[in-house]
């Protein structure tokens, strides 16, 4: 049984995330949302400035990423962009993570970690039940 | 019987506080910032004239103040650039002992206290003193009782900012309300002392139901909901579906856009917050939020979310006209030249190249694929791996 095998990507967002960064940011980002279950993570511990443009920019890969039945996590955000989002009632629809490792690992941490433990204790041993 | 001519001297300088330690609050005057309706020296000058101190004369650091300094009708206001501020104290005193003052009590604003002058002043008389000074909790406060013909002590006590007298100086213990006023987390909690009266002085306006104050001309549009203890200051807008809950103050010229919920905040004159936002456990304004739970400072460039507006009504005016005569032109430019949007790169391409918004700011120039730079990890790209056990 395989838990994950998809790749996690993880970008960094520019520091000011205004409408015209937001829009050249959307364009770098497209190809990795329009995979099949993109799993993308936005560590925004560098932003200093983010506006609507921007707000808007994250829920609208969010968007795209669950069309394609993925998910847009965000990591160690700055406490600039952290009042933003918390502004504009954003933060609750994302899943935020202290940093990009966190993350990432989240996106494998679907089943509860006994259960997960377990089965990759049992791993080598199922070839040869089977 | 012979009454006593007791006058006032409130300085108002932003020497004495921390906020200038935020460089985005560098105009910004504790004193003179209205909380739940009135600004410190209004309610200083309103408690020493409580107390029959009377007239007050107030002096004021600084040309201009982004707040805007409301004319107060009982206190002669005296504006001071910062390098003569001390010289202009102590003419305001000279000028006050000129008027037929016996006794001036000299209030610097930077905490604010809520001190019992009658038994400050009884205090000063019983010990035939020339100057004498407030305290609380064993903590000095900037409040003296000076006698008018001591002129040479207040000279010496203005020329050291207030830090040393030549006579003895005996404390005056206080044990009214006392918050320091040291940063924006004292300045929300005064406002929350203010509307749950926990201070002598009050809300300015009318208690529209209990523990809600609208200040004259303040509009709550229909729809809108004021929870108990909230403030509307004077020409404050509150507009359709908008929620000012737990000891929210927005004072006056301010103006909450619909839908927005402020709690446990105040909105600070002439701020507009944008619509559909929550603005929580913070004090905005200035174009500014200071976020109290997180401790910081955050400058909001887009005036979308929130602004701060002119403090003179002409300008005020000007350009809420010049927004509308652009409304549609803007329109009809962003149609008719709107940028197309441009294909998508492919994931190869996309995985081979720098993100452009990032630019020379990135410090990163070169391609990630580069065969110079193949031993460098871009910098955009922290992580990008496969999980599971690999």
């Amino acid at each position: 049984m395989e838990i994950n095998s998809r790749p996690v990507v993880v970008k960094r967002m520019p520091e000011r995330v205004n409408a015209r960064t937001a829009r050249e940011f959307l364009h770098d980002v497209r190809p990795f949302l329009s995979v099949d279950r993109p799993q993308v993570v936005f560590d925004l511990s560098q932003v200093v400035q983010l506006d609507a443009a921007g707000v808007e920019m994250l829920l609208r890969c969010m968007s795209e990423a669950h069309k394609r039945d993925g998910d847009l996590k965000l990591a160690s955000p700055s406490p600039e962009a952290s009042v933003v989002l918390e502004l504009t009632r954003t933060e609750r629809l994302f899943e935020i993570y202290e940093t990009s490792t966190d993350a990432a690992r989240s996106f494998s941490g679907f089943l509860p970690n006994a259960m997960r433990q377990q089965l990759l204790h049992k791993r080598p041993s199922a070839p040869a039940a089977a | 019987m012979r009454v006593m001519d007791i006058r006032g001297l409130v300085l108002v300088n932003s020497a004495s506080v921390d906020f200038a330690d935020h460089n985005q609050f560098s105009n910004f005057v504790p004193g003179l910032t209205d909380v739940a309706g009135k600004s410190l020296l209004e309610r200083t000058a309103e408690r020493l004239q409580k107390f029959g101190i009377s007239p007050v004369a107030a002096v004021i650091e600084g040309p201009s103040y982004a707040g805007g300094i409301k004319p107060l009708g009982n206190v002669t206001q005296i504006a001071a650039p910062p390098e003569r501020f001390w010289r202009a104290a102590e003419g305001a005193f000279n000028d006050l002992v000129q008027a037929g003052a016996e006794l001036v009590v000299l209030v610097r604003l930077g905490a604010y206290a809520e001190i019992d002058f009658e038994n400050m002043v009884q205090f000063h008389l019983d010990r035939h003193c020339r100057v004498s000074r407030a305290t609380q909790n064993g903590q000095m406060m900037e409040v003296f009782c000076i006698s008018a013909s001591r002129r040479n002590d207040a000279a010496s006590l203005f020329r050291s900012r207030l830090t040393h007298c030549r006579s003895d100086c005996p404390e005056f213990e206080s044990f009214g309300y006392l918050n320091p006023l040291a940063d924006p987390v004292d300045l929300r909690q005064l406002a929350i002392d203010i509307l749950t009266l926990k201070t002598e002085t009050a809300p300015a306006g009318e208690q529209i139901r209990p523990g809600v104050w609208a200040a004259p001309r303040a509009q709550i549009e229909k729809g809108a909901r004021v929870l108990a203890p909230a403030f509307i200051g004077s020409y404050a807008r509150v507009r359709s579906g908008a929620v000012i809950t737990r000891c929210s103050s927005i004072e006056h010229h301010a103006q909450v856009d619909c839908g927005t919920v402020i709690e446990n905040a105040s909105l600070l004159s002439y701020s507009y917050i944008g619509a559909a936002l929550e603005l929580a456990h913070s004090v905005a304004g200035f174009s500014c939020i200071w976020n109290l739970r997180r401790d910081c400072v955050v400058r909001i460039s887009d005036s979308k979310l929130l602004r701060h507006s002119a403090a003179s009504s002409g300008n005020r005016l000007l350009s809420s006209t010049a927004e509308l005569v652009t409304y549609l032109p803007k329109q009809f430019w962003r149609g008719i030249f709107r940028p197309s949007p441009s294909p998508s790169p492919d994931l190869n391409n996309a995985l081979r190249q720098t993100s452009p918004s990032l630019g020379a700011a990135s410090g990163y120039r070169a391609p990630a694929c580069d065969s110079q730079a193949a031993n460098e990890f871009p910098t955009n790209f922290v992580v990008a791996r496969t999980h599971g056990n690999q």
